[in-house]
């Protein structure tokens, strides 16, 4: 089925992503222009200065239009933050045929009960993902229908957040002149770009380490098994540099990107870092042992919040396949290691693998979110797959 | 009463291992020490007045005298009711000695308010901390170390000594003893400092370059060796190298400033302190500054005795020189934006311990935190941990 280009917006903590993406002659979905602009106005994923966040979104959409050589009036946009959070809400219904077989119309009946999700007034549901069908006592059920049992119960997680933080970042789009078609969860966005069907069959968790979030997605028998938010970023990093060494803001930055590292070395004991000097900031000379104290600290507290959760759910045994770590924090030196060693489980980088056209990319992981949204608008325009969005209005939008 | 009007220097103990080490120190050292004890048992108060030491009882009206049966929250609710009755205590007061025994109600809930405030007063602190024993339990340990962080907030200089190593350089085997011992270490180590200043002898360390010292000091290293003997020089050295609190000379060959005291009888000879120093050198980082000072006491004949501050995060050009003219590059601006006055209201100067905005939460100041477990996670980790950075 031939689709018409789709774009993808991430306006998240640090930077925002406009991708646009087209399938390619082999079905596969290519990214054909990428634009990114650094974020001002949101902070742990959330919006709280619409006009200079419409600053970044405007950049970027220029420069993905030059590149993608079309017009975007039209985005999918993903959303994070704290206040995401995933529930589990399971539904139940007798098998009302005389021979007890599993039909069609049960299945569906039960679909609409799981998906039936009591919420607050102030919430909204992103995303109900199917996991699995149980036949009485007989978990882990793909496809129930012909099996024999008394009662069908189907197990479907909800993923909802606070309506006011959608609808601020709607509204930022929206500033910049963009209509919003859909909204989607960004790790599981990440998740659509980056993980193969085998190490979804395996298990693995995906851990998209943003500027302002941390967010978690993992797969257990090839289903959604557990998923989160942790508000938590880049962000933390640079600022409990910049609190630690009384540094501006923008040279804790610098000096993460140039000299971080999750794990601290027993070379980096003696070693001294210059800091040059600038306009109103005199020369510093710091000990790079503190430094990766400092950044050591907040990472290995942010893998162990998100392995409490995932042990919290009882996944940590299924993840056959690891962990995958992604997003611009991914590029942390050292931050595989450290996940390995809290996980207990290997450890690696996620590129988006699952689209082409980023193969050059520097730093790719870093747009695995907004790749993936592509990859869900297309999944949503199809209308297959576990994923089934609330809102499915999505059409072709553009024009060349 | 033993106060000293002259003397800018207050020796100040906290709780009841606070006031029983101050206590101790002004037995030893004698009349003319400046000395104040705080606590919040009644009991224990007696028991230091008793030997001498000026007392001042804190929460009497929450607490009515019995302790905080190890509350912390309650020591420092006891502190904030008393704060102003230390005013009197602190007139004149450039620098303040202060020792006190974490793990506990008073020591750990009272201390961090009384640095808070000293440091508000401009006053400078030099503080001894013992740490619990590793058999007192995880949670006293683990109290004891969510309070050092708040003290070194604000403290000049800090000096924690885990109780364990001092235990053991005393090497006594049997409990009561070691304990006493290990007490009468810190007490004598205190007491040597205070007679360093204080007392005219061969090479005089004054009052302005212990201030000095303390003032851009950071976390400190402490050791103390005595020996007796012909070859004492030598062996005191020695002792003093491989001292346990001295991290077996580790803390000497990082530290970038050392304060080093020696006390002797009158027959010390020119050509032990010789010894003595070159060792100390050979020990230390070549461009260590060393400030030294001797003692000469007649009851000492025969023996030495030698106390060590090693401070690591000490930078060069503080310690005469006045702030204005510190050479960029060896302080943190924020350091020289806010120049030492005697008396005054200063910043912390540069050290391992850290400046914080009033919450700790830097640009996330006026965003809703993000909790875990009961945990601010907008505060940095290393800060909620009670990490120290090295400097």
């Amino acid at each position: 089925m031939a689709i018409p280009p789709i774009a993808a917006l991430e306006i998240g903590t640090s930077r925002t992503v406009l991708c646009v993406g087209e399938s390619d002659d082999r079905g596969r979905v290519k990214i054909t222009g990428v634009g990114t602009y650094p974020t001002t106005g949101v902070r742990k994923g959330q919006v709280f200065d619409l006009a200079q966040a419409r600053v970044g979104v405007e950049l970027a959409a220029k420069q993905a239009e030059k590149q993608a050589d079309v017009s975007i009036w039209q985005v999918l946009l993903a959303a994070s933050g704290g206040h995401i959070q995933a529930v589990a809400n399971p539904g139940m219904v007798p098998i009302r045929s005389g021979d007890r077989v599993v039909t069609q119309e049960d299945v569906e009946e039960v679909t609409e009960n799981a998906q039936t999700i009591q919420l607050d007034a102030d919430r909204q549901v992103l995303h109900t993902i199917n996991q699995s069908f149980t036949v009485d006592d007989q978990p882990g059920i793909v496809k129930p229908v012909g099996l024999r049992g008394k009662i069908l119960t189907l197990n479907v997680m909800a993923v909802h957040g606070l309506r006011n933080h959608i609808e601020n970042a709607i509204s930022v789009a929206k500033s910049a002149q963009l209509e919003v078609t859909d909204v989607a969860f960004s790790g599981i966005c990440a998740g659509l770009a980056v993980l193969t069907p085998e190490q979804r069959r395996r298990g693995v968790v995906l851990i998209d380490l943003g500027g302002g979030t941390t967010n978690y997605l993992a797969y257990g028998n090839g289903v959604v098994s557990a998923l989160g938010c942790v508000a938590v970023g880049g962000d933390h990093i640079t600022n409990d540099i910049a609190l630690a060494f009384t540094i501006p803001l923008n040279r804790a930055e610098e000096l993460k990107c140039a000299e971080g590292c999750a794990l601290i070395e027993p070379e980096s004991g003696t070693r001294r870092i210059t800091l040059s000097a600038d306009i109103g900031f005199e020369e510093r000379v710091l000990s790079c042992k503190a430094l990766h104290t400092v950044i050591h600290a907040r990472m290995d507290e942010t893998f162990r919040i998100v392995r409490s959760k995932l042990d919290e759910g009882g996944v940590l045994p299924h993840l056959g396949a690891g962990v995958i770590l992604t997003g611009g924090g991914a590029y942390l030196r050292k931050a595989t290691d450290l996940a390995q060693r809290i996980f207990g489980l290997p450890c690696g980088i996620g590129l988006p693998v699952n689209v082409s056209g980023l193969d050059n990319v520097p730093q790719a992981a870093a747009l695995s979110t907004a790749a993936g949204l592509v990859l869900y608008g297309r999944m949503t325009y199809e209308d297959r797959g576990i994923l089934s969005p609330l809102k499915n209005l999505f059409k072709g939008v553009f024009r060349r | 009463m033993n106060q000293e009007p002259i003397s800018g220097m207050l020796l100040m103990g906290i709780g009841g291992g606070g006031c029983r080490l101050a206590a101790m120190v002004q037995s030893t050292y004698g009349d003319g020490i400046r000395a104040l004890g705080m606590d919040t048992d009644a009991l224990s108060i007696r028991t230091a007045s008793e030997g001498g030491l000026t007392c001042l009882l804190l929460g009497g009206s929450r607490l009515t005298g019995h302790g905080t049966g190890g509350d912390a929250i309650m020591g420092r609710l006891a502190v904030q009711d008393d704060l102003p009755n230390l005013t009197a205590h602190i007139q004149g007061v450039r620098s303040v000695v202060l020792v006190t025994c974490l793990g506990s109600g008073t020591g750990g809930g009272a201390t961090p308010e009384v640095v808070k405030a000293l440091h508000s007063q401009g006053i400078a602190t030099l503080c001894f901390v013992t740490l619990p024993f590793a058999f007192e339990g995880e949670n006293r340990r683990k109290a004891a170390e969510r309070v050092l962080p708040m003290i070194e907030e604000h403290a000049d200089s800090v000096v924690v000594l885990p109780l364990d190593d001092l235990f053991a350089d005393t090497r006594e085997p049997v409990l009561a003893t070691a304990l006493e011992a290990a007490d009468r270490v810190l007490a004598t180590a205190v007491t040597l400092l205070w007679r360093l200043v204080s007392t005219p002898g061969f090479i005089a360390l004054d009052e302005e370059r212990l201030h000095a010292m303390v003032v851009k000091g950071g976390n400190a290293r402490f050791g103390f060796a005595s020996a007796a003997g012909p070859d004492r020089a030598l062996r005191a050295a020695e002792m003093l190298r491989e001292c346990r609190t001295l991290r077996h000379g580790d803390a000497l060959s990082k530290a970038n400033a050392l304060l080093f005291g020696i006390l002797a009888g009158r027959d010390l000879r020119l050509a032990e302190i010789g010894d003595l120093m070159e060792r100390m050198r050979a020990c230390c980082k070549k461009e260590c500054v060393v400030e030294m000072g001797t003692v000469l006491d007649p009851d000492f004949e025969g023996r030495v005795e030698l106390v060590a501050l090693a401070f690591e995060s000490w930078t060069a050009a503080s310690l005469v020189a006045p702030i204005p003219d510190v050479p960029a590059g060896h302080e943190p601006p924020v350091a020289d934006s806010f120049p030492i006055r005697p008396g005054g209201r200063r910043s912390r100067s540069k050290g391992s311990k850290l400046s914080f905005g009033a919450t700790g939460r830097g640009k996330f100041d006026q965003v809703e935190p993000t909790l875990h477990s009961g945990q601010d996670l907008d505060i940095p980790t290393f800060m909620r941990r009670g990490i120290t950075l090295e400097r």
